[in-house]
């Protein structure tokens, strides 16, 4: 009886399996005709300089976040499936107030840019932690990691205090953050981030439904931030910023709102922010303090995961922080 | 397709990451080439996990596999525990936002856009690799010495050692044009994918100018302008012995 069941659900797989093979097959034919006669036409439209830098850039940021992407979903999808919920909530601080600093500290150990945080904060939070330790941890991870802090050192040589400002502004503005929403936020902006399947569900084969959803569903929000990162790329000439690079009080702010369009990863900030050299340190020390906690494609990625409402909010007041903390410490340190 | 959406898309993007990386340079267009292992590590493993997800999928459908039914359930989004389903348009497919990853997948496998050139370089004025003044190491050995131009733009403007001083040096890059019938020689530099590239040029005297964008080797000696460090410095001029066409290098950018 039950070898029989076998035997027939391997006929029926397998004549599934050709179905689809045949089905498949024929659409591909199809694409790849219609394809290689259209194709000359569509690419001569393409090749119109700007166009074609468009998509350049579009498929570079997406190249270039895949396989960070992979990693924070991989990172996230094990500590949904394998770490038990009472780990997490043991190894912080039970006080919420002690519990982000150490949450925005534990940042120094995800090396990767901003877009393997999101997932990993969303899972964090999934497995009980705080909302405000995980949205400290989401903000300080990709700005203070070695990575980071090296690519900081090489692209300023010679001033290891930029290396130490930029440390301790995206740190303090982490906290910050996580106390602003410990003490005003409410969780019931946040959406909940959706258990993947079952919430319960465990092992190998959680982790493989967990790490297939995010990694869609991330990558997708990282496609649409990529889209609008090579529009503004493209759209905004950078001699308007020529315009600004006078006074401070219009620097600082521009450089800032610079770092949110432009979403350059966190790994090369530094470079770009070196090149700027017209602008005071101060302005650059913003650029590199905002970029990793807020731009295009992190604003697009936390609306995918907490909800529209919540990252437009949430990123705007980040920006805030993260300008006023760029400012303090710059006028401290540099 | 809407029951297999997910794991077929997987497969894409694996795939659109392996062609750019196994097969050729293409990859080189878009980011560093520190990055090739990761995205082949990374295509391989969203094959396997498109490929997992279909098998683990096609098993869940079996009748008698009620767990399974259920994880469909309720990733279909119909008001599970809690009924935050709002918004969240999820079919077995997976997330509906992710079918905008086949935009990139698909243009990297039958479209692979072109290297940035003379139209980003153009647009963005030409940055200064903001440095202090000092003496730089000595130059390699070599006649003609082979540098980048952006090391060479450095040493030009940077370096009180003078240490291009007297040497023969030879750079790769396409020519862009300014006014009154200058060029330069012009090669963006990327540090970590294409969105973060800047300009380098070097302006060339004594040969004649090609056409916007194409690629020419260059040699020629260096012809010390303004003050060290200073605006007028910049930028560095060439006086060129020779301007030879090239093809455009499997590495269009310089980097870091």
């Amino acid at each position: 009886m039950h070898n029989q069941r076998t035997v027939g659900d391997g006929l029926r797989l397998l004549t599934r399996a050709v179905v689809h093979v045949v089905l498949g097959g024929t659409a591909l034919l199809a694409t790849a005709t219609v394809v290689s006669f259209l194709g000359p036409t569509l690419a001569l439209d393409l090749s119109t300089p700007p166009v074609a830098a468009w998509w350049t850039v579009f498929t570079a940021v997406a190249v270039q976040g895949v396989p960070f992407l992979l990693l924070g979903t991989v990172v996230s999808a094990a500590i949904g499936a394998f770490v038990p919920q009472r780990v997490l909530t043991r190894l912080l601080p039970r006080n919420q107030a002690l519990a982000v600093p150490a949450a925005a500290a534990a940042g120094v150990v995800l090396p990767g840019c901003e877009c393997a945080s999101v997932p990993v904060a969303s899972s964090l939070m999934r497995r009980g932690v705080a909302p405000a330790a995980a949205l400290a941890f989401l903000l300080s991870a990709p700005a203070i990691n070695p990575v980071v802090l090296v690519a900081t050192s090489i692209a300023f040589p010679g001033q290891p205090r930029m290396v130490l400002a930029r440390l301790l502004a995206s740190l303090g503005t982490a906290v910050v953050m996580g106390w602003l929403w410990a003490r005003f936020g409410r969780d019931d902006r946040l959406r909940p981030p959706r258990p993947t399947g079952d919430s319960r569900a465990t092992g190998p084969r959680a982790f493989v439904t967990g790490l297939q959803h995010d990694f869609l569903h991330a990558g997708g929000f990282l496609v649409l931030g990529a889209a609008a990162a090579a529009t503004f790329n493209i759209a905004v000439p950078r001699s308007v910023l020529d315009v600004f690079t006078g006074s401070a009080w219009t620097a600082v702010p521009l450089l800032a709102l610079l770092a949110v369009v432009l979403c350059v990863c966190s790994e090369a900030d530094a470079f770009v922010a070196a090149s700027l050299s017209a602008f005071p340190a101060t302005a650059r020390l913003a650029f590199m303090v905002v970029g990793p906690m807020v731009d295009l494609k992190l604003i697009a990625l936390q609306a995918g995961t907490f909800g529209k409402s919540f990252a437009l909010r949430f990123s705007s007041a980040t920006w805030l922080v993260a300008l006023s903390s760029s400012v303090l410490v710059g006028w401290w340190l540099l | 397709m809407r029951r297999h959406g997910g794991p077929v898309l997987l497969c894409l993007v694996g795939a659109a990451a392996l062609r750019i990386t196994l097969f050729g340079d293409l990859y080189l267009r878009y980011v560093q080439a520190a990055l090739r292992p990761y995205l082949i590590a990374s295509g391989i493993a969203l094959i396997l996990l498109g490929v997992t997800t279909a098998v683990l999928r096609s098993r869940t459908t079996d009748p008698d596999d009620e767990q399974g039914e259920d994880d469909e359930e309720g990733e279909g989004g119909h008001g599970d525990e809690g009924g935050h389903g709002h918004h969240h348009n999820h079919g077995p497919a997976g997330p509906r936002i992710a079918w905008l990853l086949t935009l990139p997948a698909l243009a990297l496998l039958l479209f692979p856009p072109p290297a940035l050139g003379s139209y980003s370089a153009g647009r963005e004025a030409a940055q200064r690799a903001a440095q202090g003044v000092g003496a730089f190491p000595a130059l390699p050995a070599g006649n003609p010495v082979e540098l980048t131009l952006a090391a060479f733009s450095s040493r030009a403007i940077y370096d009180s050692g003078r240490s291009l001083t007297g040497r023969t040096v030879r750079m790769t890059g396409f020519a862009t044009h300014g006014s009154g019938g200058t060029w330069y020689l012009t090669r963006l530099m990327v540090t970590c994918c294409a969105a973060d590239a800047t300009t380098s040029k070097v302006e060339i005297r004594g040969e004649d100018a090609p056409p916007t964008g194409t690629w020419v080797t260059v040699t020629g000696t260096w012809h010390p302008k303004g003050g060290l460090g200073s605006d007028a410095a910049w930028p560095p001029v060439l006086d060129a012995g020779s301007a030879k066409t090239v093809r455009q290098p499997s590495d269009p950018y310089e980097t870091r």
